[in-house]
């Protein structure tokens, strides 16, 4: 072989590899990142998942218990200086109450809150059979979050929030989430970031570590398809 | 061959793990820059569009920090364009459809600082992302209109390149959405287009203004017979100029508008030999010369902002050197009230709510004003930070102030930190006109020098603000004084007692500007050719300085050594001198052999810190329609010079600072973004330390204590990186590595430097503070896929804190608040109780920090040291307070153990009461139930719930001592400490009379639950205690 041919070969090499990033589409990225954390089949069989974690603030190690029953009920609950704190949305309504804030009380959530904050109820994800769930994906090329080269994703849902992906081009697995939502004449965004990921028995990979800003967030313990009451959202003051 | 292949793949590999581990972007990512304003004075804006459908969302272009959306009407915005060029001519959204919306980019006010754009971008996501669509080399836009009737159209007036002649100019229409476009008027290569307007009722008949135009270093013209008004009914095919009514050519700029609701009825400014205001009723065939105000016509090539009210085809706005409006269709003109306070001069775009046409936002030289009542009055955004600075300087105050002189806005200074955080208020005006070199005296902390265009310059009291004029005068036989529009004027670096100032000759003052010593011949080329600014302007005559020529535009005095005096000419001379004034140097020409352009500006000059004989020189030949970074070294006084490149530059350059302590440390700054070099500049990388990606940086200072990188920007006011400390250490040996946790400096206990900011500021910039207490830091070679976090443990190996940590690839914080982890606070009140998030400050001493990166653990010493700049607390003080904290600490956690047994028995009691069947039980448990009830209220809050009902039992109590004493850096007072043995003797009282209560009700309940259960099948367990 000519070195001539070696050279073209070794372009060739670099030159397809370069079509293999640029040839990506929503629906490949997608099918990479959704077998990353366990495969669709797997993430289907999810149908409640309770997650007990620890948020730390000043020092102090909070408990977080987040419990999710799919399409029906999510709530997180905090708890400080023995005070719980609890968001609630259902399929129909949301909650919240913040007794340390001197809430009385539980506040029902507006309407149009509700709906930008149902998307906690698919435990899977908007990318897990994003098509049948009525979700527009589009990919929007590369960008970097913290250093580390991401896919960007914007998922637009039915009821108007916007998601955007930001998933890493290395490993497929989820790195940041920015979220975009208008409620109440308001413009809201927050950005979650992930990380700490772990493979669970059922087949599936969860991030054990997340950060909006107020603080980490990190997973004790997980229960997959546990029986959770529905009782559990209801408000209970 | 198969070693061939293997050397082959290994090779890719070896590079493939060299390009990741090498110092990127992001690696300092963490490192994020503080932007610090003013917002109280902001900056030059060009252009303002809202979203019609919802009233609220705006817009708003700027000249150098890019667009920037609010989503509330104003009451706040974001940068949405950070990623992108700065300069912003024009923006476009489509009213049908709110979420495409177009930006051009390059500025169209052809001033002489005026930046350049690349190309126009279209977001389909309401500024969320952005693609560029074209027109990359067009530099200037002026307007974009979207077909009101079919937005896949699109025209885009482009005036073109400022500087040279060019093809890429003229107007431009698109008919897919902006996929691509067709040059549809186009004049000649001196001649863009600088104006359009449509007819919303028949959107073929488009009228366009061509304007020719052009910029040299020493000179503006602004026009010639390209310039005119041109008509087309068929949607820009065929073209026919309007001339009906109009003066005679040549023309200059001409701005036009419509009404939109008669659109028939336009009106004119036509710069010409006299400039005039014109009106048309037949749809521009037939025009009317119309008498008008100083205002309506003044600077035409500046003010191209003419406006009808959307509904009211007789309202009609002049936005210009100041406010005009019209009530009769522009026969006569008024002028905004002042009333409320001054409008700022220099107005450039102009949005009115078609919903609601008293609402109205107002660009100008000075920032974003809003108008309630049809721009009779108007109120200031205080918001945007998009101040256009010259040059900053700091001095060696503790916090250092910050210097630096704003485009139209004067100088100012402000703290790098201040009680409740660098907002709006914390900035001082502290001179006048159009600011841009302040100079901090370093021998007095009451003086600094600032300067207004073309060379006025004052000695100023930084006590009074009062100040003197100081500025060199012609001596006899001597040409009159030619002054830069930035007139530069510095102090000494080696020696700070001396000032330098510059026309062609350098100046220097040893006694603060009282006594000049002209040490220089003309040291700039002299070419009176370029000289003849007076004739500046074109049709209408503009001298203001901005064109003055032939003049020193760049002094530096070598820290080195203070007879080595480096000079650098708006014409391309470099000149040095080594005696301190007698014998100079011409060097330009050895830099011409580097490759660097002859003429070319020499923009800023860094003598090196190490070596005397070293210097790094900046060069902009972007007048000469050359936009290239030029950046060159040399390290024999000149003689030779090499240049700096890299494929990461954009730009052309205006700064370059070699670090104060690694010499291989390299910033530099361009008109296009920010870049470092830690390699000597070998490889470089643009910063995005929360710097925009292509901020217009024109100057770069360090503070020597603080190691603060602070950088003035053209657009976005006064960024600080605080303390560069891990771009120093980040050395290759360090890179390569997996982690690192860098040396910490021995470290201050301190609850921080400032108090104050109860309450957050509403309704301005807010700034914010350098870190309150320093961050640990590390390094991650890759982003960390396992957990993160950092324990601290004290001398006796006792943990004292667990903090997580972040996780991002490059340099990371945590943040450490030099505090235990805070006590156990009694729980099952109805408030919530503070204490539990107090923790007491730690001792001085060793301490070991342990990094833990999933599996791996990374250990450090840490040594904390006392405060001793704080005079009123001592280290006997700090003990004190620390045995107090601590006691208060402890006792906290004895009530919660307290309570807790307290709750535990009360469960138990909960727990069966219901059950029982025995009166005489019941009534046992309820008694019990009653006297621990009363125990507990008496312990911590249990009735009152509302934040408002102020109740405080021993819990409170305690905190309330405990959040005082641990949240200051003072001695507890004698009272503070007394009251520690009150409460604590409460505590006891408490804890006995638990005791007493247990010992004679828990047995017997036990019993009673017992008995009462026996009789039950299934009886409920018994709680421990």
């Amino acid at each position: 072989m000519s070195t001539v041919r070696i050279a073209c070969l070794f372009g060739a090499i670099i030159v397809a590899s370069v079509n293999i990033v640029f040839s990506q589409t929503a629906d490949e990225i997608i099918q990479k990142h959704v077998a990353a954390i366990g495969g669709e089949a797997n993430w289907k069989k999810i149908q409640s998942i309770k997650k007990v974690c620890t948020r730390n603030s000043r020092g102090n190690e909070l408990p977080v218990i987040i419990t999710v029953l799919q399409g029906k009920g999510y709530k997180y609950e905090t708890t400080v200086s023995g005070m719980t704190s609890y968001s609630i949305i259902t399929d129909k309504e949301g909650w919240f109450y913040n007794p340390s804030r001197g809430q009385q009380k539980p506040d029902v959530m507006t309407e149009e809150s509700v709906k930008q904050a149902q998307s906690v109820l698919d435990i899977q994800g908007p990318l897990i059979g994003y098509k049948e769930k009525g979700k527009k994906i589009t990919y929007l090329g590369k960008d970097d979050v913290e250093g580390t080269e991401c896919f960007k994703l914007k998922v637009l849902y039915p009821t108007g929030r916007e998601e955007t992906y930001f998933i890493d081009a290395a490993d497929y697995s989820l790195v940041r989430i920015v979220a975009k939502t208008k409620a109440n004449g308001r413009e809201q965004t927050q950005a979650t970031t992930y990380g700490s990921y772990e493979k669970l028995p059922e087949g599936i990979t969860i991030p054990m570590s997340s950060d909006n800003g107020g603080g980490s967030v990190n997973v004790k313990s997980v229960v997959i398809n546990g029986t959770i009451d529905e009782n559990t959202f209801k408000i209970q003051n | 061959m198969k070693q061939f292949f293997l050397l082959l793949f290994s090779t890719m590999f070896v590079g493939s793990m060299q390009a990741q581990t090498k110092v990127n972007s992001y690696t300092f990512g963490a490192l994020e820059a503080r932007w610090l304003g003013p917002g109280t004075m902001s900056g030059r804006t060009t252009a303002i569009v809202g979203v019609v459908s919802d009233n609220k969302t705006l817009y708003i272009g700027t000249a150098g920090g890019g667009v920037w959306k609010s989503t509330n009407a104003g009451a706040s915005f974001k940068p949405i364009f950070d990623k992108y060029c700065m300069s912003i001519g024009a923006i476009a959204v489509d009213q049908a459809n709110p979420s495409t919306v177009f930006v051009g980019t390059g500025e169209s006010n052809m001033r002489n600082t005026v930046s350049i754009g690349d190309g126009l971008y279209k977001s389909t996501d309401a500024g969320d992302n952005w693609v560029k669509v074209g027109l990359d080399s067009t530099e200037h836009i002026a307007k974009i209109i979207i077909d009101p009737k079919n937005a896949n159209t699109i025209y885009v007036a482009a005036p073109g390149p400022l500087w040279s002649d060019s093809k890429h100019r003229g107007l431009y229409k698109s008919t897919d959405g902006g996929t691509t476009w067709n040059k549809i008027l186009y004049i000649n290569e001196k001649t863009g287009c600088a104006d359009i307007a449509v007819d919303p009722n028949n959107p073929d008949i488009i009228y366009a203004t061509t304007w020719e135009f052009r910029r040299k270093p020493y000179s503006f013209s602004s026009g010639g017979m390209g310039s005119g008004m041109w008509k087309s009914t068929d949607g820009g095919k065929n073209w026919r100029e309007l001339k009906n009514g109009l003066p005679v050519k040549p023309f200059g700029r001409i701005a036009l508008t419509l009404a939109p609701s008669a659109p028939q009825n336009m009106i004119a400014i036509v710069e010409a030999k006299e400039t005039g205001l014109y009106i048309s009723s037949d749809a521009g065939e037939t025009w009317k010369s119309q008498s008008a105000t100083m205002n309506v016509v003044s600077r035409p090539f500046y003010f191209s902002c003419l406006v009808i009210d959307p509904k009211d085809p007789k309202r009609v706005y002049r936005p210009g050197f100041g406010f005009s409006y019209s009530d009769d269709g522009g026969y006569s003109f008024t002028d905004a009230s002042y009333d409320g306070g001054w409008v700022h001069s220099d107005h450039h775009a102009l949005w009115i709510n078609p919903n609601y046409t008293n609402q109205m936002y107002l660009a100008t030289d000075g920032g974003i004003y809003y108008s309630l009542d049809r721009g009779a009055t108007w109120m200031f955004v205080y918001n945007l930070p998009v101040g256009q600075f010259y040059h900053v300087a700091c001095d060696n105050s503790t916090p250092y102030r910050m210097y630096g002189g704003l485009q139209d806005n004067g100088s100012w200074m402000a703290p790098s930190a201040a009680p409740g955080g660098v907002n709006n208020s914390s900035w001082q005006d502290m001179y006048g006109g159009d600011g841009f070199w302040v100079q901090p005296d370093p021998t007095d902390s009451n003086i600094a020098y600032a300067e207004s265009q073309g060379g006025n310059m004052g000695r100023i009291d930084l006590r009074t603000f009062k100040s003197v004029d100081i500025t060199p005068q012609a001596g006899k036989d001597e040409e009159k004084l030619r002054w830069n529009w930035n007139t530069p004027i510095v102090t000494g670096q080696a020696n700070g007692r001396n000032l330098y100032t510059a026309a062609q000759y350098l100046f220097k003052s040893k006694n603060q500007g009282r006594i000049w010593q002209r040490i220089s011949p003309d040291l700039t080329t002299n070419d009176k050719k370029k000289q003849q600014q007076e004739e500046s302007g074109g049709l209408s005559e503009d001298n203001t300085s901005a064109e003055n020529h032939c003049t020193i535009f760049t002094i530096a005095e070598s820290p080195l050594d203070e007879n080595l005096i480096w000079v650098g000419t708006d014409d391309g001379n470099l000149q040095v001198v080594t005696d301190g004034g007698k014998s100079w140097i011409n060097v330009s020409k050895n830099y011409e052999a580097a490759g660097i352009p002859a003429q070319t500006w020499v923009s800023s000059i860094e003598p090196s810190r190490f070596d005397k004989n070293t210097v790094y020189v900046t060069f902009d030949n972007h007048m000469y329609g050359d936009m290239n970074t030029y950046v060159a070294k040399s390290t024999d006084l000149g003689k030779t010079w090499t240049r700096i490149k890299s494929d990461e530059f954009t730009g052309f350059a205006h700064k370059i600072k070699e670090d104060l302590v690694n010499k291989g440390l390299l910033f530099l700054g361009t008109e296009r973004g920010m870049f470092a070099s830690n390699d000597g500049g070998a490889r470089w990388f643009r910063m995005k330390n929360h710097i925009p990606d292509y901020a217009m940086v024109r100057d770069i200072q360090i503070q020597p204590k603080t190691n603060d990188l602070v950088i003035a920007t053209h657009g976005r006011g006064i960024m600080v990186v605080n303390d560069i400390t891990p771009i120093r250490m980040l050395t290759k040996d360090v890179v390569d590595q997996d982690v690192v946790l860098f040396d910490s400096k021995p470290m201050e206990i301190t609850t921080g430097k400032y108090g104050g900011g109860g309450s957050p500021v509403s309704g301005g910039w807010y700034g914010g503070n350098p870190d309150n207490i320093a961050p640990i830091e590390y390094y991650l070679k890759e982003r960390a896929t396992k957990d993160v976090k950092l324990e601290i443990y004290d001398a006796e190996g006792k943990l004292v804190q667990s903090v997580p940590g972040t996780k991002r690839k490059g340099v990371n914080k945590v943040y450490w608040n030099l505090r235990w982890t805070p006590p156990k606070t009694a729980t099952g009140s109805t408030k919530m109780d503070y204490g539990g998030f107090i923790a007491p400050m730690v001792l001085p001493g060793n301490y070991t920090l342990k990094l833990k990166v999933g599996d791996k653990e990374y250990s450090k010493l840490l040594s904390l040291v006392h405060d001793n700049s704080n005079k009123l607390f001592t280290v006997e003080d700090r003990k004190e307070q620390y045995d107090v904290a601590m006691r208060l600490y402890h006792m906290h956690e004895e009530l919660y153990a307290l309570v807790n047994k307290i709750n535990a028995e009360q469960k138990t009691i909960k727990d069966n009461m219901d059950s029982l069947t025995r009166p005489q039980n019941k009534k046992l448990l309820k008694e019990y139930n009653t006297k621990l009830e009363e125990l507990r209220s008496t312990l911590l809050a249990t009735k009152h719930k509302s934040i408002f009902a102020d109740e405080k039992k021993l819990r409170e109590y305690i905190t309330e001592v405990y959040g005082s004493v641990c949240g200051q850096e003072c001695k507890p007072s004698n009272l503070q400490t007394e009251r520690v043995a009150v409460l604590m003797e409460d505590l006891k009282k408490g804890q006995q009379t638990y005791e007493k209560l247990y010992a004679e009700y828990n047995t017997k309940t036990a019993a009673a639950i017992k008995d009462d259960k026996a009789k039950s099948k299934s009886p409920t367990p018994r709680s421990g205690n």
